[in-house]
């Protein structure tokens, strides 16, 4: 994905921030419109707004003291999501070992359809189902699955990331992009069928 | 050139509602949805599924200083993290 990686190299590795004022004002422009959008994807992958916050200035920190080297024109938004997900995964993981599977795999592509079918809700109030679930109850359900899982989810559904641009920011392959999108769904429509019978939203 | 059947659309329909379907295999879909009901039902309810999901999971309140850290960040950058 050299649309995301897009780097010159400029050698020296100096970690120093561009001291050029027009940098510095070109990522003011370009990237602080973007920090709710990182934020929320933060918290999503913190699951607190402390280390949220801190994940998000620490990307800044390391975005702008690699801006000189962005190449212009390339996909900024993709870069920025990059290092957010490398920072994150460099601090916060530590050593725990990514799990390889997530649980709810062994339903089937249209579990919650068919799990609201089940309890003879109409076709039109179906979705009217879920929009009635708390906000709060689907965030957890998404915080909840494994971070690969999440991650993909996450970029695909809420930031609306093409497959090929989640592969440039994860730096994984384009099948595994779509494995995890499709595994990660179907967990999170087991969990999200869970709290719609927890909260009473269909009646049996 | 037989038309796709539904099991083949059902299969595909997250990659249609991804945006990940271009050319001749983007229309077939189109052209199946459009005949078939079932299948629209079932299309629809995952784009559904997806734009709840993006709302619900895209609106969180920002901590109002953030924005003004970040800038502050720039100005005075704090000295090498650990991990960087």
């Amino acid at each position: 994905m050299p649309s995301i990686k897009g780097r010159k190299d400029h050698g020296g590795g100096s970690a120093a921030p561009p001291a050029d004022p027009a940098l510095k004002e070109r990522f003011e422009r370009e990237v602080l419109p973007m920090l709710p959008n990182l934020y929320g994807a933060a918290l999503r992958l913190a699951r607190n707004p402390q280390d949220a916050e801190d994940l998000v200035q620490e990307t800044c920190l390391r975005a702008y003291r690699g801006f000189a080297g962005f190449e212009q024109g390339t996909n900024l938004r993709a870069w920025m999501y990059r290092i957010l997900t490398n920072t994150f995964i460099n601090a916060y993981r530590k050593k725990q070992r990514e799990p390889l599977t997530v649980q709810g795999e062994d339903v089937g592509d249209w579990y919650l359809y068919e799990k609201l079918g089940e309890t003879g809700v109409e076709a039109s109030a179906e979705t009217t189902v879920l929009e009635n679930i708390p906000d709060e109850d689907v965030r957890l359900a998404l915080e909840a699955l494994p971070e690969g899982f999440r991650m993909a989810v996450l970029l695909a559904d809420v930031e609306g990331f093409s497959y090929k641009e989640i592969a440039g920011i994860l730096d994984i392959p384009i099948g595994t992009v779509m494995s995890r999108l499709h595994r990660g769904r179907r967990a999170l429509e087991k969990a999200l069928w869970q709290t719609v019978r927890e909260r009473g939203l269909v009646t049996d | 050139m037989s038309p796709i059947d539904c099991e083949q659309v059902l299969r595909e329909i997250e990659f249609y509602l991804d945006g990940e379907l271009e050319g001749p295999a983007l229309l077939e879909i189109r052209q199946h949805l459009e005949m078939c009901g079932p299948c629209m039902d079932r299309s629809e309810f995952k784009r559904r599924l997806k734009e709840i999901l993006s709302a619900k999971c895209g609106c969180d309140e920002v901590p109002p200083d953030l924005v003004a850290k970040v800038r502050a960040m720039l100005d005075e950058p704090p000295s090498a993290t650990p991990d960087s």
